[in-house]
């Protein structure tokens, strides 16, 4: 219902993020960057004991497996990826219109699992390109090679002093990034420098 | 040194904040004597060789876990989840 819908808040990058190329001009870019502007950003944190309880509800409601290990699952518009032991992020895609996303999913998850809206709390990346995986390895202390993280894992570790919870949607590939959006224009600037090499073409604006 | 998170697999030591010896533990708070929390607050062995120490994965998963590690060498000889040690000491006292 598009009544429903709450505006979204102001992106952290604003000012930041202008389309465009930056770095190496020359040949295709090596990474492309955009920001993901989901519709609703929640956490789901299980209660004691409940965690099977909330699978069971989550499978019936979402129509997914909750993730019990770092990996990120998909279905109906709905994003959820493992955050730590027993706590989830949920992302509804940009057309979802079960708005209020995190009222809707703390009235579901009543009593199985707390749910906070961090609409206002987080920024996402979208990044790919071919030089996607060299210019995230300057800063990401996993092994991003396929052998070792492939579609729909996830992590949570540190980059340039900034916590990111990073994910893989897509084989090519193509990985998500959140940071807290206090410490957005940091990370982007880490990205930024890091990406310049090879050709950073930012995308939608 | 890198630490094996049992939720996230090895990870660089910078991703984790020390938070103490594991090895003590509180004593009850209805019964306890002064000498008693002096030495729960204050008093702790230092060894050379294996010992037991709470980290948390704070740039990571956020759990906090029980490290076995050897002070010597910085090897570390196993990990738990501290919810799980805790939890399994519950079960064990009476
Ligand atoms: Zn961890």
């Amino acid at each position: 219902m598009a009544d429903a819908m709450q505006p979204l808040p102001l992106s952290a990058l604003a000012g930041s993020i202008t389309p465009g190329r930056k770095g190496r001009r020359s040949g295709g870019p090596g990474v492309l960057v955009e920001e993901v502007r989901p519709s609703g950003i929640a956490t789901i944190i299980a209660r004691q004991g409940q965690t099977e309880a909330l699978a069971a509800k989550v499978r019936l409601d979402l129509g997914c497996d909750l993730p019990l290990k770092p990996r990120r699952v998909d279905s109906a518009g709905v994003a959820l990826i493992w955050a730590g032991p027993g706590r989830w992020l949920a992302l509804a895609a940009a057309d979802h219109v079960d708005a209020p996303f995190a009222a809707d999913l703390e009235t579901r998850l009543s009593g199985l699992a707390s749910v906070m809206d961090q609409g206002h709390a987080l920024s996402l990346l979208r990044l790919s390109g071919p030089r996607v995986r060299d210019a995230l390895a300057k800063g990401f202390p996993i092994d991003l090679h396929p052998r070792a993280f492939g579609p729909d894992d996830a992590a949570i570790t540190l980059v340039s002093h900034i916590t990111a919870h990073i994910w893989q949607t897509r084989a090519d590939p193509v990985y998500e990034v959140a940071v807290a959006r206090s410490l957005a224009a940091s990370f982007w600037h880490w990205l930024e420098a890091s990406a310049a090499e090879y050709g950073l073409q930012i995308e939608g604006g | 040194m890198r630490i094996p998170c049992v939720y996230c697999g090895e990870r660089g030591h910078e991703e984790f904040a020390y938070l103490g010896d594991a090895t003590v533990q509180r004593p009850d708070a209805s019964s306890a004597t002064a000498a008693e929390w002096h030495d729960y607050g204050y008093v702790r062995d230092n060894p050379s060789g294996s010992h037991r120490e709470l980290w948390q994965h704070v740039s990571g998963c956020r759990a906090w876990l029980v490290v076995t590690r050897d002070t010597r060498t910085h090897a570390i000889l196993s990990v738990e989840a501290a919810r799980d040690v805790a939890l399994s000491r519950e079960k064990a006292a009476p």
